[in-house]
């Protein structure tokens, strides 16, 4: 492991200093530890060693070597290279330890080396236990965060189209991480794990995030106020189960206590289906009263299969 | 590929680097514990910089890297004196986490700042670009800090899948939240075993005034569901609309194509695999167990009755 190490100690030190891109022939020749390598031997390891840079996020770039671009060299900037400081003091640094401790975001990366990157912290156990588990959480959400950053489009499949997105914003609520973006002018939601082959477009700077938008704005509370329909929704809810549908109605509708414990609620819906699918779970605790067209789709879902 | 221990050793030498030559005079110690070292990997990670530079590689070229007596010295590496920026990845976790910790209002202040500054160095001006909201039902900070204090708690809790309600008495280990659920583990008096309870089907909570001993820390917390003799089984197509069933639900995957996927799902009573298929409609479709069916048509006679409907 030592003899890798040291090569790319070595490359990296080259690279931030020489001030100018440099081919692979000349780093072959220039740089200790890739000298004694065959042509295929070198090749194999410079690709390895790239990939190494550029998991560690050292910017790793092609530029042309001089003014016929015919010759494409490898720079590091290093400004590029640098983290800007965000000025973090020790309390701060072993506050994030902490939260990188008992919070895991699905699929992300072990929190000790981005911690290290930010000058390390005292890392004793804290003891505490997970607490929260931001789901099986895909690897593109790295991609996507960076798109939203740079102000790259994002570009991935979503129910069986391909998608070009400016994206605005990510979003963790209930469980799931929800990508917020227009599409063609319109802000749009979209579920992280249902959007496939995501990758980020080319460009920095490709669209303008209108100023003080609040994507969190765009992500419903319930499952039944994530849709395009307007219509309210009255129904009863039996003594037994009362409890459920006031904890999980919240304010979100107004509520009318029965004499005999039982709740009328007055909802709004935006998704019928979502909202009907809740109601089944109440099993016979809860009748929709109106409107009568939804009463009869209810109805009629039941009788599905039958 | 080079292996994920090389990468770390790599990062880890490239972030310490920057702070001994931004902190001079720093003892052994304070780099040991700031950065996770061990004496020992520390001098082997110093010794590796100091045969490393640029060419020429001769004295003068090489960076200098030591232990003298009790402090860390690095001279002669000034193109390492700035850490590597995050990745997307590292910056997205480290916020996230921190955010995470916020919506519960368990954070001390200093994370407050630290996000603050965080956010402002990778994501600039744009205020709600990164949202997460850990929304808690009644009782998560209750059951906290009972977990915390090693007290027994009483609890009036609700099996919504076949609707009994139970008093227990329950020592809380743990409390937290996984695919949008808060829940907690421990120990059911009542029951006499291990339990995971949802935090939210907890309809009254109190303290019984009784302690138990807290374990000093336990094992991450996980939702397992492991099936028993006397489970009902039931094999389900699901349709492309009811995929996330496979998600959530402790299921085998049978067979799977391009229009849905065929599960088997156990459960310790077929009123929650009925539920469940009453309320996914036309895209689930039950292929076997006879007491899944029978659950189902009786709930369905239930529910057309209600609504004064033929079935």
């Amino acid at each position: 492991m030592h003899k890798v190490i040291e090569r790319i100690l070595n490359l990296l030190a080259f690279l931030l200093t020489v001030g100018r891109p440099v081919t692979a022939d000349q780093i072959r020749t220039t740089v200790a530890g890739y000298g004694q390598a065959t042509d295929d031997a070198f090749h194999r390891m410079f690709e390895r060693d790239k990939d190494l840079l550029r998991r560690l996020g050292i910017p790793l770039e092609l530029a042309p070597t001089d003014g016929w671009q015919v010759e494409h060299g490898y720079v590091v900037d290093p400004e590029n290279y640098a983290l800007p400081d965000p000025g973090l003091t020790d309390d701060e640094r072993a506050a994030l330890w902490l939260a990188a401790e008992v919070v895991r975001v699905g699929g992300q990366v072990a929190a000790p080396d981005a911690l290290f990157k930010l000058g390390g912290a005292p890392m004793t156990a804290s003891g505490e236990p997970l607490a929260a588990s931001l789901t099986e959480g895909s690897a593109d959400l790295g991609t996507a965060f960076s798109a939203i950053a740079e102000r790259r489009h994002l570009l991935f499949g979503y129910r069986d189209r391909p998608r070009r997105v400016d994206p605005y914003g990510l979003v963790h609520r209930r469980g799931h991480w929800y990508l917020v973006g227009a599409e063609n002018e319109v802000v749009k939601v979209f579920r992280m794990d249902k959007a496939s082959q995501v990758g980020a477009g080319d460009d920095p700077d490709a669209f303008a995030r209108p100023v003080g938008f609040r994507a969190s704005e765009f992500i419903p509370e319930t499952p039944w106020e994530a849709g395009a329909e307007d219509m309210v929704a009255r129904v009863r809810f039996d003594h037994a189960m009362a409890w459920w549908a006031r904890r999980q109605i919240g304010n979100r509708g107004s509520l009318i206590e029965a004499a005999d414990g039982g709740i009328e609620a007055v909802i709004p819906v935006a998704n019928p289906e979502a909202f009907i699918g809740w109601l089944l779970s109440f099993d016979d605790n809860a009748e929709l009263l109106d409107p009568p067209e939804l009463r009869q789709r209810l109805v009629d879902r039941v009788r599905v299969g039958k | 590929m080079t292996s994920p221990k090389t990468a770390k050793r790599l990062n880890r030498i490239l972030a310490m680097l920057p702070w001994v030559i931004a902190n001079s005079g720093a003892s052994v110690d304070e780099v040991c514990e700031r950065f996770g070292y061990s004496r020992r990997d520390l001098a082997a990670d110093l010794d590796l910089v100091f045969v490393c530079g640029l060419p020429g590689y001769g004295p003068g070229d090489l960076m200098v890297a030591y232990i003298d007596e009790d402090e860390v010295v690095v001279e002669l590496a000034d193109y390492f004196a700035n850490p590597v920026r995050l990745t997307p990845p590292e910056a997205l976790s480290l916020l996230a986490a921190g955010m995470a910790l916020m919506s519960t209002g368990q954070a001390p202040e200093a994370l407050e700042s630290a996000v603050a500054k965080l956010q402002k160095v990778v994501l600039g001006a744009d205020d709600d670009a990164l949202v997460v909201d850990l929304a808690e039902p009644p009782f998560v900070a209750e059951l906290r800090n009972a977990a915390a204090g090693g007290n027994v708690v009483r609890m009036v809790y609700t099996a919504l899948a076949t609707g009994s309600t139970s008093d227990r008495e329950v020592e809380p280990w743990v409390v937290f939240t996984t695919l949008g659920n808060w829940y907690v583990r421990g120990y059911c008096r009542s029951a006499e075993a291990e339990r995971v309870f949802r935090v939210d089907r907890i309809r009254e909570l109190a303290t019984t005034g009784d302690t138990f001993e807290s374990l000093p820390r336990p094992s991450d917390p996980e939702i397992g569901y492991t099936p028993s003799e006397e489970d009902v089984r039931a094999v389900i197509r699901l349709g492309e609309n009811a995929r996330w069933v496979a998600e959530y639900y402790p299921v085998e995957t049978v067979a799977e194509d391009g229009e849905g996927l065929t599960v088997r799902f156990s459960a310790s009573d077929p009123s929650v695999v009925a539920r469940l298929l009453l309320r996914l409609g036309r895209s689930a479709e039950l292929l076997e167990g006879a007491e899944v069916e029978e659950s189902l048509a009786e709930m369905r006679t239930r529910v057309l009755a209600r609504y004064g409907a033929h079935p």
